[in-house]
């Protein structure tokens, strides 16, 4: 599958801070997509395997591949052209050294779920699958990653592509060949990347969703409160305090 | 780019062969009915099912192996230590505890494989994902290693960071119980393929492979010469002789038998292991050169000709013996074979001329016994030295010291006196020490050099104690001052000795001074003098003549050894100081002093000019210092060996100036010149013989 047209594209100075952010979006996402697809391959073979599990797995492998695909033609397109800004360039090569290291971890996964998948498969008769402890349902990873959302692109992608590809080891492939393409394609010089992002980072700072409530030292397993149960027995004091309130009342006016 | 991850045909040569093995043995542990029983671990507010404990994992390979206690856990240990089940209260340690801590499977897709290996992005999204857990608190060597990798996938950072923040929000997802298991068979996983310090890296397979072993490599273009090599060498194969198992297992168990006492980790040694006791009298015991050998050792000269031969202790007591039955040149060639078999290959040219001149020429000094056929053989093949030329004639000596020596030495009365004069040592007493950290005192062992000197000290005593002797046998054999193990030969035989010499003694007349009056400047003081005038022979006066000679020549030595200048100095002077210097001359190795060949106890029908002297080593003269109590027996030879000058001496004045730097090798190349009579020569050498020693 190769770019249909090649434009060089004189998206122009005007919009580079515009594709700057597209091209980021597309990568932020593939990446997230990719996390996801990461968590629900450590499940396969575990204790909560099903075939929902497996489903899930495909439906985000293809929502990966578009996304690779998408950002495999946004900033190869972006990357050949000429006329880019000293900046814009630097930060597409940014954007494309984390495309290609993602698509490898993510090709690296593929490879694994398929083997794994081969061994403990449902279809035959004594499927032993590890006993890892994992309990709960996987749809919420499942759902997060299918969440994202899809980004408008140039419809040139062929969408077409992912209807006929059924099969896992196409799917393998078909990221194989890209990762190769993309090399060949386009040259960036890995030692010349440098990375922006710092050390030791909060990850919070997009997201507003609750604090770590669970840390687990090496030896001690004692954790703290999960924030869920604070609030619940935060109403129940309230509630306690209320009934003393009342209580106190009753007996002054009785 | 990043290098995808290539195979290179590891699975030709799969190195983790036993992975497959132990998940097989993990499934059958997943079974409902005939698995392990799980339990749940109860956390602080949540409880998490399948957990075991170690007694039950235990138990469980007990039953489905039907092995012991022991093996049981050693196996249980190897599953815990590659990660497929890991510990939950203490992490750190992987080995299977058998009492009641719990323990849990891990996920497949944690488990180790030879084709995925863990790769280092996925270890710093790992820590990068900690770090953010626990806002910074990471262990040293993690931090460490989190360093490390920033640098070294610094192009990648962004990419790393980020992932690590999806996979910590996309963990949220999930319900906390499964968040906790969900850290812990990650933080199991890299423990065990990135261990912390101290622990060991089980993981480690070697190198990998670079090229599929199975492959056919090289194709060669199939010429004549090719098939015609692969003929012979299938010929050749066909024609080797093939033992048949029964009889080739046969020998092995009588080996085993026999050897099953002199085994020290079968049968313990008899001090004690000095791993164990920290007593290292069991090596001092078994030193190759000991003056008392133990017990077991003088049994294993029994076994077998090769045993004998192959301790040096027993080979010097052989040789002992067969010194006294005049045979020892057939050690003394054996061994010469060795050395050139196994020495320097840069000489070995010269030494296989020396081995010519001394034990193959038809009146060589120590001439062997071996049959027309391997003499001729072994001729031929010495016009192109090479390591193995004189293999048929070492066997040929081999067995005839096997078959016939070996026999009689066994019933000597030598060897007898050896065996009663074996030592039995004693069991050490282990003090039961009441201080467990007791200090252990810990002799360093000796620096080599001292050994080594230790060593030719000992060496030069067991010769001097040789004159009593009457064959000067094999002086290389016994320890020689500071020659290599097989370097050089022995000086050959005193005159007196001339009946041991198993070669047709050479006429009173022919004992003559080697090297005539001309030697003594030329040999010492080489440089200045001018050999050519003083090579020639004057019979008469010799005696007169050779003191002076000596003298001056001791003069040069004295000198010469103080500096490394020869000079001319010709003044008599002291006895002390001549023999002081002689000796040190003596042991400079002058090869090229025939003086010394008479001077010193061996045998003057020494053909060839060039006599080894005893201490034959080339000129290193100055430098030894140890061999002073070798001076004393150099005199006494010297005054011994000098009426016993005889004349006509074949001049062969072999007679290199010291300085032109030949020391030991001058043969006959490039000797043979004016060569009177009674020359050794190599007859691939010359053109023009001259004659060859009677």
């Amino acid at each position: 599958m190769h770019i249909q047209n090649i434009k060089v594209a004189n998206e122009g100075t005007v919009n580079s801070m515009k594709t700057r952010e597209e091209c980021k979006a597309y990568v932020d996402a593939l990446i997230k997509v990719i996390a996801c697809y990461r968590h629900l391959a450590t499940s396969v073979g575990g204790s909560s395997d099903c075939s929902n599990l497996r489903d899930e797995l495909k439906r985000t492998r293809e929502k990966a591949q578009d996304f690779a695909v998408a950002n495999r033609n946004k900033l190869t397109l972006c990357l050949r052209d000429k006329n880019l800004p000293k900046d814009d360039r630097v930060e597409m090569e940014r954007l494309w050294v984390s495309f290609s290291s993602s698509l490898e971890l993510f090709h690296a996964d593929m490879c694994k779920v398929f083997e794994m998948g081969q061994s403990f498969s449902f279809s035959s008769q004594n499927n032993l699958f590890v006993q890892t402890g994992m309990s709960g349902a996987t749809s919420d990873i499942a759902a997060r990653a299918l969440s994202v959302q899809n980004i408008n692109y140039d419809e040139t992608v062929a969408s077409m592509d992912r209807l006929e590809q059924k099969d896992e080891e196409e799917q393998i492939d078909k990221v194989d060949k890209m990762i190769y393409d993309i090399e060949m394609k386009v040259n960036v010089l890995r030692w010349t990347v440098e990375a922006k992002a710092p050390m030791y980072t909060d990850p919070l700072s997009n997201d507003t969703s609750s604090v770590a409530m669970l840390s687990l030292e090496d030896d001690d397993n004692d954790q703290c409160c999960d924030r869920g149960q604070v609030i619940v027995s935060v109403i129940l004091c309230v509630i306690a305090m209320v009934a003393v309130v009342l209580s106190v009342c009753v007996v002054y006016l009785a | 780019m990043t290098i995808k991850h290539c195979d290179y045909s590891q699975h030709y040569r799969p190195r983790m062969a036993f992975t497959k093995k132990i998940e097989a043995l993990v499934l059958e542990m997943q079974d409902p009915d005939t698995g392990i029983k799980t339990q749940t671990q109860r956390l602080v507010i949540t409880t998490i099912p399948h957990a075991m404990t170690g007694h039950d994992i235990l138990e469980w390979i007990i039953n489905r192996l039907q092995i012991l206690d022991e093996e049981a856990q050693n196996i249980g240990n190897l599953v815990v230590q590659y990660g497929y089940i890991y510990p939950l209260q203490e992490p750190k340690n992987l080995i299977l505890r058998p009492d009641g801590s719990l323990y849990r499977f891990q996920t497949p897709y944690f488990w180790p494989t030879q084709q995925w290996p863990a790769e280092e992005t996925d270890y710093a999204i790992y820590l990068a994902k900690k770090n953010i857990r626990k806002k910074g608190v990471l262990e040293d060597y993690e931090k460490e290693n989190y360093n490390i990798l920033n640098i070294r996938l610094n192009h990648k950072w962004d990419f790393v960071i980020m992932q690590a923040k999806e996979q910590y929000r996309a963990g949220k997802e999930r319900k906390k119980a499964d968040r906790v298991v969900f850290e812990f068979q990650e933080r199991a996983y890299w423990l065990v393929h990135r261990p912390p310090p101290g622990a060991p890296n089980v993981i480690d397979y070697g190198l990998d492979r670079f090229s599929d072993p199975n492959e056919n490599q090289v194709t060669q273009k199939k010429t004549f010469d090719v098939y015609r090599r692969e003929i012979i060498f299938n010929q050749h194969s066909m024609m080797k002789s093939r033992v048949k198992s029964s009889v080739s297992l046969g020998g092995i168990v009588k080996y085993c038998e026999q050897y099953f006492n002199h085994d020290p980790i079968m049968t313990g040694c008899l001090p004690s292991n000095p791993w164990l006791t920290d007593d290292t009298q069991f090596w001092d015991l078994n030193a190759p050169l000991s003056e008392v050998p133990t017990k077991l050792r003088v049994e294993r000269w029994t076994f077998s000709f090769r045993e004998l031969l192959s301790d040096p202790r027993g080979r010097q007591d052989f040789q002992l013996f067969l010194r006294k039955e005049f045979s020892g040149e057939n050690l003394a060639f054996w061994e010469a074979c060795e050395d050139l078999k196994y020495g320097d290959q840069s000489k070995v040219k010269e030494k296989a001329e020396e081995v010519y001149k001394t034990f193959l020429a038809p009146g060589a000094r120590r001439w062997i016994n071996i049959d027309g056929k391997t003499m001729d053989i072994t001729v031929k093949g010495l016009k192109h030295p090479h390591r193995y030329v004189l293999d048929a004639a070492q066997s040929h000596i081999y067995m005839l010291m096997k078959k016939d020596s070996y026999g009689r030495y066994m019933k000597s009365p030598i060897f007898k006196e050896t065996l009663n004069k074996a030592i039995l040592p004693e069991p050490t007493k282990i003090s039961e020490s009441k201080f467990p950290f007791n200090k252990r005192h810990r002799r360093s062992s000796p620096s080599p050099v001292i050994l080594r000197q230790l060593e030719q000290e000992a060496r030069a005593k067991a010769a001097a104690t040789g004159p009593v002797d009457i064959t000067q046998l094999c002086k290389f054999t016994s320890p020689i001052p500071h020659l290599t193990v097989y370097t050089g030969f022995c000086e050959p035989t005193s005159p007196t000795g001339t009946a041991l010499c198993d070669f047709p003694p050479p006429s009173p007349g022919l004992m003559t001074l080697p090297n005539s009056t001309a030697c003594p400047s030329p040999i010492c003081v080489a440089i200045e003098s001018t050999p050519a005038s003083e090579r020639k022979f004057e019979p008469s006066s010799i005696s007169t003549r050779f003191l002076s000679i000596a003298e001056s020549t001791e003069m040069s030595v004295s000198s010469d050894s103080s500096t490394a200048v020869v000079k001319e100095t010709k003044q008599p002077s002291h006895k002390s100081l001549v023999a002081l210097s002689f000796s040190r001359f003596l042991k400079r190795g002058c090869s090229n002093s025939p003086i010394f060949a008479t001077l010193s106890p061996k045998c003057p029908a020494v053909n060839s000019g060039k006599v080894q002297p005893m201490n034959g080593e080339p000129q290193h003269q100055p430098q030894h210092n140890h061999h002073h109590h070798h001076q004393g027996q150099q005199k006494t030879k010297k005054t011994n060996n000098f009426f016993q000058i005889k004349v006509d001496i074949p001049s062969e004045c072999r007679i290199y100036p010291i300085d032109s730097g030949d020391e030991e090798e001058e043969d006959c190349p490039n000797s043979v010149k004016n060569n009177t009579v009674k020359e050794v020569i190599c007859p691939w050498e010359t053109i023009t013989e001259e004659g060859k020693a009677g």
